[in-house]
């Protein structure tokens, strides 16, 4: 069966248990394609540094020793910085940003070694420098390939420093502009007994409905709304006034089932 | 005679002739049916019925036609299940009938059973009831063959409620599912994704189910090939010699025959593939054969769409270049300059690709929507530009047309790296082996870039397909649908 996620686990000595949601090829393509619209923003300035330098700094130098200098040094300099740009992007960004560079982090992508531990400066270099084999030709034809074969989607590059590439869990918890206020219209004494005995899969349910419900087609979010409340009046064998809708009386849940987690 | 049942919250209609007209209707839907396969018939069917919500806390009862009493007429009973059910021949009823007994429907209320037990008892059928999670065990071979369906009950956007999300049984079925309602398999999980999850996704489902997906787009490519190689040594005798007049039309005529099937077999594939990968992704099991044999009876519909789509999308660009035909010589005319018409076939031009690109990202969903949802011609069109301009999410990138052009970008680009490492070991068998070997090694090159651009295909097919889906996740929750099922 097809799973949502691959996942890498991890025991430590000390027995305890981390599992990784591993990056697939589309996460890593973007973040590739961020990147590179990154490096080209560095080429570009270095291009329009180069020009500058050797055109202008000469007239405003009053000592003339820049005039003395043949522009072909700048030239050799900008290619310099071209080449460290090119080669040095992802390694300086990964050893320094413990395993992300701009594009990773904005697809909140990690470079982390496979036993979970963050990569130094060797596995950075071991992983690009062999980006050159699995970008042979351009577009990473060699390094599809091995994803491809890789029950943990590595490269070539991966494979010979040891390192992953996960997925990071998100640092911030959405805030939700759904953030319940609820009024409690609903006067029913045993509906905290209730929600009590709710399951965190069933508030999952309950909470993403509420948290994707402005994005639903009118409808469909009438149905769902209807659906989850009746499930519940079911479930629980209550029954409430009319003057609730399906959507207050779920509010109401998830705030009371909330207000007991926190009180827990 | 009036056959209604209204209980206030229920209410199932008969549709009858005893001699005179009849309104309304006992109907049950195949939507959740497994298709005409020979040991399925009606078994996987809820019964839908005009009703609201609240029925949905009865009791469910599994309704079965165990016999006939003595002096039935059987035609009689083939046109009473027929209006019940009138997507089957009355030969597809006659064959079930053959093989009793028969679960009608597993998911009645007692007021709907009482009421279509009344209707078919008159007509001479010995049915069964039981309730629901008992059904099983007193069910026909049919069903006993398959895990007991928890069939739940669902209202639908119309207010209708029936049986939905029956999880399927590995066993592959014949015939045509309805998506129109994803089923989705309890164990699966599904959610909203981002552009980066939508291809990881689709790369691991393509890892997944390598075989299935790669054969399917195979197919057409492979059978291209080879007629065209075919035909080739056919009419040439597989020797170099100089082209007769004779020879030219042949293979003018065979390369149009080939186009023609090619065209067929590309857009049988897509549907099966589409079939496929929908099937998989919602956790269900399918096969080569199952997913083309999905889409024998939509070809003609997926077809036609997709023509009348070409048609309408190359038609403003078409108008363009006739206007601009028409303007140059009156433009001419009236003394206007070469910069003038450079600047008017500029404007011409951009306003027929602007026009190119509104209108192919507007439709881009069409052959998902004819396979899935069962719609054709415009109101494939329609659902399409209406699902492609959802506004599920806040931000320009995430509109759904720009997501799909990311999307397509990436797969091109991983496309060029398929076709990149196909490519490359041909080339070098070209450059380094000798010039005796020359048509091996372009066969070998041919072969390969068909494998490549099956693979880069499927690739960007199956990230389409999950896009569709996740649209329409996040604008109707059917994945909050089926975890609802289960609170």
């Amino acid at each position: 069966m097809e799973t949502a996620k691959e996942t890498l686990k991890i025991q430590t000595p000390e027995h305890v248990g981390f599992r990784y949601v591993l990056a697939g090829l589309g996460t890593r393509s973007t973040a590739f394609l961020l990147d590179t619209i990154v490096r080209g923003l560095f080429i570009l300035f270095i291009f329009l540094a180069v020009v500058l330098l050797a055109r202008w700094l000469p007239q405003f130098d009053p000592t003339g020793i820049f005039a003395a200098i043949p522009k072909t040094w700048f030239f050799a300099l900008g290619v310099l910085a071209y080449g460290v740009v090119d080669l040095g992007y992802f390694l300086i960004f990964e050893a320094l940003w413990s395993g992300q560079t701009p594009g990773k982090r904005m697809q909140n992508l990690r470079v982390i070694k496979v036993n979970g531990r963050p990569i130094g400066w060797l596995e950075s270099s071991i992983r690009n420098i062999l980006r050159a084999v699995d970008i042979l030709l351009g577009f990473y034809p060699l390094g599809l390939f091995v994803m491809f074969l890789s029950s943990r989607s590595q490269r070539i590059g991966d494979y010979a420093a040891g390192t992953v590439v996960i997925l990071e869990r998100r640092r911030k918890v959405p805030m939700d502009k759904t953030r319940l206020r609820t009024t409690s219209k609903l006067n029913l004494p045993e509906l905290e007994l209730h929600v009590s005995t709710l399951e965190p899969k069933q508030y999952q349910v309950i909470r993403s409905f509420l948290q994707r419900r402005q994005a639903m087609n009118a409808a469909h979010r009438r149905e769902v709304a209807l659906l989850l409340t009746s499930r519940l009046i079911k479930k629980w064998g209550i029954s409430f006034g009319g003057d609730i809708s399906d959507e207050s009386f779920l509010e109401e849940i998830v705030g009371i089932y909330e207000r007991i987690r926190k009180a827990i | 005679m009036l056959y209604a049942m209204n209980d206030g919250f229920s209410q199932m209609t008969a549709e009858r002739s005893e001699g005179h007209k009849v309104s309304t209707n006992i109907r049950i839907r195949n939507r959740n049916c497994y298709g005409i396969g020979r040991d399925t018939f009606l078994s996987k069917r809820g019964v839908a019925m005009s009703q609201s919500a609240a029925s949905a806390e009865t009791k469910r009862l599994a309704i079965s036609l165990t016999g006939f009493r003595p002096g039935t007429s059987p035609e009689a009973l083939v046109k009473a299940l027929q209006s019940i059910f009138p997507r089957k021949t009355a030969e597809q009823i006659r064959a079930a009938l053959a093989r009793l007994p028969l679960l009608l429907t597993r998911s009645a209320t007692e007021e709907q059973a009482r009421k279509l037990k009344s209707f078919l008892e008159s007509k001479g059928a010995i049915l069964k009831l039981a309730t629901s999670a008992a059904s099983a065990g007193q069910a026909p071979p049919v069903s006993a063959a398959r895990p007991p369906s928890a069939a739940p009950v669902v209202p639908s956007r119309s207010g209708v409620v029936e049986a939905a999300a029956a999880p399927k049984s590995d066993q592959p079925y014949t015939g045509i599912e309805r998506r129109a309602k994803p089923r989705i398999h309890p164990g699966i999980g599904i959610h909203p994704m981002g552009i980066g999850e939508i291809l990881d996704r689709s790369f691991r489902l393509l890892r997944q189910h390598f075989l299935l997906f790669f054969f399917i787009i195979l197919i057409p490519q492979g059978t291209f090939f080879a007629f065209n190689k075919g035909s080739q040594i056919f009419l040439t005798g597989g020797v170099e010699q100089s082209m007769t007049a004779g020879m030219g039309i042949g293979l003018m005529v065979s390369a149009i025959l080939a186009v023609l099937i090619m065209m067929i077999l590309q857009f049988w594939a897509q549907g099966a593939l589409i079939h496929a990968v929908s099937e998989t992704y919602l956790g269900h099991a399918t096969s080569l054969a199952t997913s083309y044999g999905a889409m024998r009876s939509r070809l003609g519909r997926l077809l036609g769409t997709m023509f009348l789509m070409g048609i309408l999308i190359f038609l403003v660009p078409a108008l363009l270049g006739i206007a601009m035909a028409i303007a140059v010589p009156i433009l001419n005319v009236m003394g206007f300059g070469d910069g003038t018409k450079f600047i008017l076939s500029l404007l011409l031009v951009l306003a027929a690709i602007v026009w190119f690109f509104h209108l192919f990202l507007n439709w881009l969903l069409v052959d998902k929507v004819v396979v899935l949802e069962d719609k054709g011609w415009g109101r494939a069109l329609r659902r399409s530009k209406e699902l492609m301009n959802t506004r599920t999410e806040q931000g320009f990138w995430k509109r759904p047309k720009n997501k799909a052009g990311l999307i397509l970008l990436l797969g091109f680009l991983i496309g060029v790296g398929i076709h990149l490492l196909f490519q490359v070991p041909g080339l070098l068998t070209h450059m380094f082996l000798p010039m005796k070997f020359i048509k091996l090694t372009m066969t070998l090159q041919q072969v390969l870039n068909v494998i490549a651009t099956s693979l880069a295909t499927v690739f960007t097919a199956i990230a389409m397909i999950l896009f569709y889906y996740d649209i329409r996740l996040r604008s109707e929750g059917f994945d909050l649908k089926a975890m609802a099922e289960h609170l």
